[in-house]
């Protein structure tokens, strides 16, 4: 329509020139020409547009995008004038979904493509269907730190980079499961190891690697990585995003809500992952005692993925797995009660009779190790002076149900110990048990832990934990060695790979010998040594979580009135003002109490107001305070999900809550 | 099928008899559960066992041979009626017969001694199903009296009937239960019967309808430890047998059933723990008054996610050192995984922490009057230990606050910490049982009150209730007297041989306990006439006889059993139980393992008893060491065989 002109070539209406460039944002880019007047929409310019390419290609994807304005023109219907655009605009014929690369919370790399035009929380929302992660609103992107130019960048090792742009999700369907896994995964081997990328753990890092990594070593460091936060209202374009930039894809928001293991492979993993790297990178502190335990759970999960089945087959078939549990109900229930005592007569009772020294710490006494006839029967332990006098009465008879039982054990001066702490009325008697070699001491240690439960060496995890000893030993004589692993055999040889250091956070690298280390996890693992897959990580999220320091995240800030800057801690239920310096919780808010939270963008100010007219304000000195805005709102929001449960979420509140009042 | 059939009831009527001279020896109501169904249900009783612990593991072998007996004769006996030969049946009769001498054999019933009221449990074990469980979990299946039922016809029938029956009595076989004396505020006390099986809730739900409380959600469960003077509530998911097998023989431990209101607090009150520690103190105003609304979000909040959020707590509590009775004041802090402290000179910062101690194998408790006993520097003490510990042991750890509230926020702290949400689903099972409670009562009393006034009708010395001693003891002394007679009489069996042998073991057992046993023995054999030495041995012969007494079973059963429990549920027991405390005391002690379940009969026996029938009467003391158990046990069970034999009645004609 518009271009009219007369014979001579002028135009007679109001017609004008636009320029629009193609592709990327780049003066050097091709660009074409179009008449238009300012009543042209939106959709019949981008018809021109093609027209004048004249090129056979999918153009659906392709939006303008106005730079000057930084926006998208979306609106088809809209008329130039209505968008207000004149000659002057710089305007970009380009797709609306470039390729990014995404850091997952495990640290792997992933390319993709994401939506440049729609507001992040419904990228965000895009990429976690199709990663297939539930309740994407947990998570949000973050800009990737800027590397500090490093002379050795050879070091860091090629990484394989997964590729999913290819995958195109069909919009609106609930994905279906194929092979165990959603079905865009299934097209290739290229996707399906992508899958199960996102799916299974990673092998514990190299500590060398890990020390190397930056860790916090102060409040004010745990403040930096909230400063990179995108604003999920507005998209990865307005944010100055371009294709093929790296982004961090990580959970936001420390409220899991409804994690199910079925429903859940991947978001549990990543969960995990997070959760993994959150302890090791000592983003969030925790003692001794606890790091023991997810040193223990993080060697558990990767063994039981190295070993394959059990993440596959536990969670692609349900069905299986009640029989499972319907199997070891069951054994429970037959160990529990008579009636396998009585098949066991039958059979046979299994026990253990050899010779062991055993030493029993007493006052006042100087004896050693003495050799005894030991027999090991159901749950009780009892010993002889000699073999000949075992049918008779042993010199003392200990049931170990209930009983402490701790590894004393250094593989490379050969010692073999087991501790045995034995509740009775008086105390707890201690007992040490010294095998000779490791055989002998994986069966002693192995029918002790399942005594301490109160189950018989004739309960079906005996051989396994049999074998995970052996595992263990094994790791630690590769670990005594300096985690060279340059040691033989071992049933599973993955465990000889492992290096405890991998598993615990830097410090206790320089406080522990790898040898100290590792019957330290050992002992911790028998707590957790017959969890399965999803278990081990539910355990591990959930110690995690029960961290008092868990979800907190940090901004330094500056009260309004005070002149020093102080910490304000943003948590899923509540605020909280820290002293910088001393690290000292100064007072907590809860959001229960909140009235209203304003922000005045001019001055980077956040006001709250909590009930009984307690009024807070700060000002925002380590992040935007749209940050700090959002943080308080997406919690907000979340924590209004319980009701609307099962339910869309709803997209509009949320941005309300996080507001995109700022003024331009 | 006769033959066989008979057989079985053979040994059912030994085991009827068995429960007879039980509960006329206890001096509840005589009558005997007669029911014909129970064929093989027998109580075992192991007296004497140096502990707890040895007497189940003594136990568990004999209970498995038992139990393949019992299991063996029960697929034979299906087998051989088909073929209906005579050889069978004389197999039967073996098998019967070595099924009753391992009864014997395992039978235990441990009792507490406790100086006077003190606790009080009993225990026994019943390798086959215990009759009156039996009888109600049967109830469609079981085998109907075999005799009265017009058998033949059936035959396929009844095969499946005892096959299922054999599979259900592996199952309900080595249910283990106790007797176990409950204290009330008010110092009466009450014996109540738990099973294996049972948790605490389950006995509070009991305690409830003997009491008639009202069912406030703070009733709880208390344990009590007068020698290392602490206490503690039952939790309500713990299993109280278990709970309670971890005291020794002697001990003075109580259980008892009160109102504590620190139970639940946290739930009441969740502000008081998650909110006014943290931050300023102006925070404690604002949370006082907190409104229902914020606190089930709060609560929502730290027990609805997917992990539990243990409330933030850390401040300076004495500890007292390892074996000195000085107190150090250190920095503990609650987390999730243990108790912490701050070391000397570092920071409380998480990687600085040291363990104090983790949760996993201790309970925590009050430590009561801690001034006097180790001179701590308040009263308001909290100790933790291992449960199985119950002597001053440097296992145990005691620290001790400056403040009421302190400790019990700590001891709130620490159970979060150690039970998790399993804490709240408690509390919500407690809030609906409260709820649900006033409309039971009425039914319950209404169910009660029935089976109390057949009974009645039937023996009326013995069936007015089990505080009158002198009636029911003649009673008893009678019944045990004709048994007696029978037995020698009648049959010599068997079985009877294996009963000898147990006899002895059991009071070897006995031995390791206190010395005094034999004062009481001497007294005993005096009693009975027939097995002068031991007391023991005559109660499995008597029971045959018995059982040709009880044997009327049909028309006699509905009314009998249960008479002496249901009808005066609260009171009587109550007032027994208190008056002992001086006589008793010193026989208790001596003879604890039987004893201390059946504390109401004996104080009166020995006390009271003099006039009624001195003789007799002394007897009766041995009896009760294996009675304890099923009499008080009877209560409960005598109503259920109640209903359940007039459910079946109701069924057979």
């Amino acid at each position: 329509m518009a271009g009219m002109k007369t014979a001579t070539g002028d135009y007679i209406d109001s017609s004008w020139e636009l320029r629009v460039f193609v592709g990327e944002e780049d003066p050097e880019a091709e660009s074409v020409t179009l008449r238009v007047t300012g009543e042209s929409h939106i959709g019949g310019v981008l018809l021109k547009i093609v027209e004048e390419i004249n090129r056979k290609q999918d153009w659906s994807d392709h939006a303008i995008w106005w730079e000057q304005k930084r926006q998208w023109l979306l609106q088809t219907h809209w008329t130039l004038d209505k968008y207000g655009i004149l000659a002057d605009a710089r305007l970009f014929f380009g797709p609306q979904h470039q390729p990014v690369t995404l850091r997952l919370p495990n640290r792997r790399a992933l390319r993709l493509r994401v939506s440049f035009s729609k507001p992040l929380f419904k990228a965000v929302a895009d990429i976690c269907r199709l990663l297939s992660i539930r309740h994407p609103e947990e998570l949000s992107l973050l800009r990737a730190p800027e590397k500090k130019e490093k002379k050795k960048k050879e070091k860091e090792p090629e990484e394989e980079v997964f590729d999913l742009t290819k995958v195109v999700l069909a919009g609106g369907v609930a994905p279906v499961l194929f092979r165990g896994m959603p079905a865009h995964f299934s097209d290739s081997a290229h996707t399906e190891a992508c899958f199960h990328m996102l799916s299974r753990p990673e092998p514990p890092p190299d500590p060398g690697l890990l020390q190397r990594l930056p860790r916090p070593s102060s409040l004010a460091d745990k403040t930096q990585p909230h400063s990179r936060w995108l604003d999920s209202s507005r998209c990865l374009m307005q944010q100055g995003i371009k294709a093929g930039d790296t982004l961090w894809l990580r959970f936001k928001y420390y409220s899991f809500f409804d994690l199910d293991p079925k429903a859940d492979q991947v978001r549990l993993m990543q969960l995990y992952e997070q959760a993994r790297w959150d302890l090791l990178l000592e983003e969030i502190d925790c003692t001794e005692e606890e790091m023991m335990v997810f040193a223990a759970l993080q060697y558990h999960i990767n063994k039981l993925s190295q070993s394959g089945e059990a993440g596959e087959v536990a969670s692609t078939d349900p069905g299986l797995d009640d029989l499972d549990a319907a199997l070891n109900n069951l054994e429970v229930k037959l160990e529990g009660s008579a009636p396998t005592d009585v098949l066991d007569s039958l059979t046979t009772i299994p026990e253990l009779k050899d010779h062991l020294r055993i030493f029993r710490p007493r006052k006042l006494t100087l004896k050693g190790y003495r050799q005894h006839w030991v027999v090991f029967k159901e749950t009780t332990l009892s010993y002889y002076k000699s073999q000949d006098e075992a049918p008779g009465d042993p010199i003392q008879q200990l049931n170990l149900k209930g009983c402490e039982v701790v590894p004393d054990v250094n593989v490379s001066s050969q010692k073999f110990c087991i501790k045995l702490l034995v509740p009775s009325p008086e105390g707890m008697s201690e007992i040490y048990l010294r095998c000779q070699d490791e055989q002998q001491y994986a069966h002693w240690m192995a029918g002790c832990r399942l005594a301490s439960k109160g189950r018989t060496m004739a309960d079906s995890s005996y051989a396994s934990e049999v074998q995970a000893i052996l595992a263990f030993l094994s790791l630690q004589r590769s670990g005594g060695s300096g985690g060279s692993g340059n040691h033989t055999q071992g049933p599973d040889a993955s465990a000889e790979a492992l290096n405890p250091y991998g598993l615990v956070a830097p410090r206790f690298q320089r406080k522990f010998k790898a040898k100290q280390l590792t019957p330290r996890i050992l002992e911790a693992h028998q707590n957790v040594a017959q969890l399965s897959l999803t278990e081990a990580q539910l355990r591990f999220i959930q110690a995690w979580q029960s961290l008092p320091d868990f979800g907190i995240s940090y901004f330094m800030v500056r009260f309004k009135g005070s002149k020093k800057d102080e910490i304000l801690g943003i948590a899923n239920n509540r605020l909280i003002r820290i002293d910088l310096a001393v690290g000292d919780v100064v007072k907590t808010w809860r959001f229960s109490n909140m009235r209203q939270w304003n922000v005045n963008w001019d001055i980077r100010q956040v006001a709250i107001e909590f009930d009984e007219h307690i009024n807070v304000a700060f000002s925002c000195v380590s992040a935007s305070c749209r940050i700090v805005h959002e943080y308080i709102g997406g919690y907000i929001f979340l924590s209004t999900r319980e009701r609307a449960r099962g339910e869309e979420q709803d997209e509009d509140l949320f941005l309300q809550l996080i507001g995109g009042h700022e003024a331009f | 099928m006769g033959e066989s059939n008979d057989d079985i009831d053979q040994m059912f009527s030994t085991l009827l008899g068995e429960m007879d001279l039980l509960t006329q020896s206890l001096g509840v109501d005589t009558l005997p559960p007669p029911d014909p169904k129970t064929p093989r249900a027998e109580f075992n009783y192991s007296v004497g066992f140096k502990d707890l612990n040895e007497s189940l593991n003594a136990l568990e072998d004999q209970d498995l041979d038992a139990l393949m007996a019992d299991l063996i004769a029960d697929i034979s006996e299906a087998e051989q009626q088909t073929v209906q030969t005579q050889k069978e049946f004389s197999q039967n009769q073996n098998y019967s017969a070595s099924l009753e001498a391992s009864n014997f054999r395992g039978t235990a019933s441990v009792g507490y001694g406790a100086d006077v009221p003190a606790v009080s449990i009993s225990q026994y074990e019943d390798e086959l199903p215990p009759p009156p469980p039996d009888p109600m979990l049967d109830l469609p299946p079981s085998p109907p009296p075999p005799k009265p039922l017009s058998k033949e016809e059936e035959e396929a029938q009844a095969k499946a009937d005892k096959i299922k029956l054999a599979l259900e009595k592996l199952k309900e076989a080595k249910v283990k239960k106790l007797v176990v004396k409950v204290h009330m505020n008010d110092n009466s006390s009450k014996s109540l019967m738990v099973d294996e099986r049972q948790l605490a809730r389950d006995v509070l739900d009991n305690l409830f309808e003997k009491t008639h409380c009202d069912y406030n959600v703070d009733w709880c469960l208390y344990e009590i430890y007068p020698e290392l003077q602490i206490e503690r509530i039952f939790e309500d998911h713990e299993n109280v047998v278990e709970v309670l097998s971890d005291w020794t023989r002697d001990t003075e431990n109580k259980v008892l059933f009160l109102e504590k209101e620190e139970k639940y607090a946290i739930f009441k009150n969740p502000q008081n723990f998650y909110l006014d520690n943290k931050g300023a103190k102006e925070g404690k105003k604002t949370t006082e008054k907190m409104n229902a609304k914020t606190k089930e979000s709060l609560l929502e909040e730290s027990f609805c996610g997917t992990s539990i959020i243990v409330p933030e707590l850390e401040g300076a509590l004495y500890l007292k050192e390892d074996g000195k009775k000085t107190w150090k004041r250190r920095y503990f802090l609650l987390r999730a995984s243990g108790i912490y402290y701050v070391p000397k000179g570092k920071t409380k910062t998480s990687r600085d922490l040291a363990c104090f101690i983790q949760f996993e194998n201790v309970n925590v408790y009050y430590g009561i009057q801690y001034k006097m006993k180790y001179k701590a520097p308040t009263d308001y003490c909290l100790v933790l230990k291992h449960p199985q510990i119950q002597k001053e042991s440097q296992y145990i750890k005691y620290l001790c606050c400056d403040d009421a509230t302190t400790l019990n926020q700590w001891v709130m702290g620490i159970r979060i910490a150690k039970y998790g949400k399993t804490l709240y689903d408690n509390y919500q099972r407690a809030v609906a049982r409260a709820g649900l409670a006033s409309r039971w009562t009425n039914l319950s009393t209404a169910n009660t009150a029935p089976p109390g006034s057949p009974s009645t009708g039937l023996k009326t010395g013995s069936t007015q209730s089990n505080g009158q001693i002198p009636q029911a003891a003649p009673q008893a002394s009678t019944v045990f007297q004709e048994a007696q007679r029978q037995a020698e009489a009648a049959k010599d069996k068997p079985a009877h041989l294996p009963h000898d042998p147990g006899a002895p073991r059991a009071q070897q057992l006995r031995k390791p306990g206190p010395p005094t046993p034999p004062a009481h023995r001497s007294s005993e054999p005096g009693t009975d006439p027939p097995p002068p030495p031991k007391a023991t041995p005559p109660m499995p012969r008597a029971t045959p006889p018995h059982f040709d007494l009880s044997p009327p079973p049909e028309d006699l059963l509905l009314p009998p059993p249960p008479p002496p429990p249901p009808p005066p549920p609260p009171e009587d027991e109550d007032e027994v139980l208190p008056p002992p405390p001086p006589p008793p005391p010193s026989e208790f002690s001596d003879a604890p393992p039987d004893f201390v379940p059946p504390p109401p009969p004996p104080p009166f026996a020995a006390p009271r008893a003099p006039p009624t029938g001195g003789v007799k009467r002394p007897p009766a003391l041995p009896r009760r060491s294996e009675n304890p158990g099923p009499a008080s046990g009877e209560q409960d069970f005598m109503s259920d065989l109640m209903k359940a034999l007039q459910k079946k009645r109701g069924q057979l004609p």
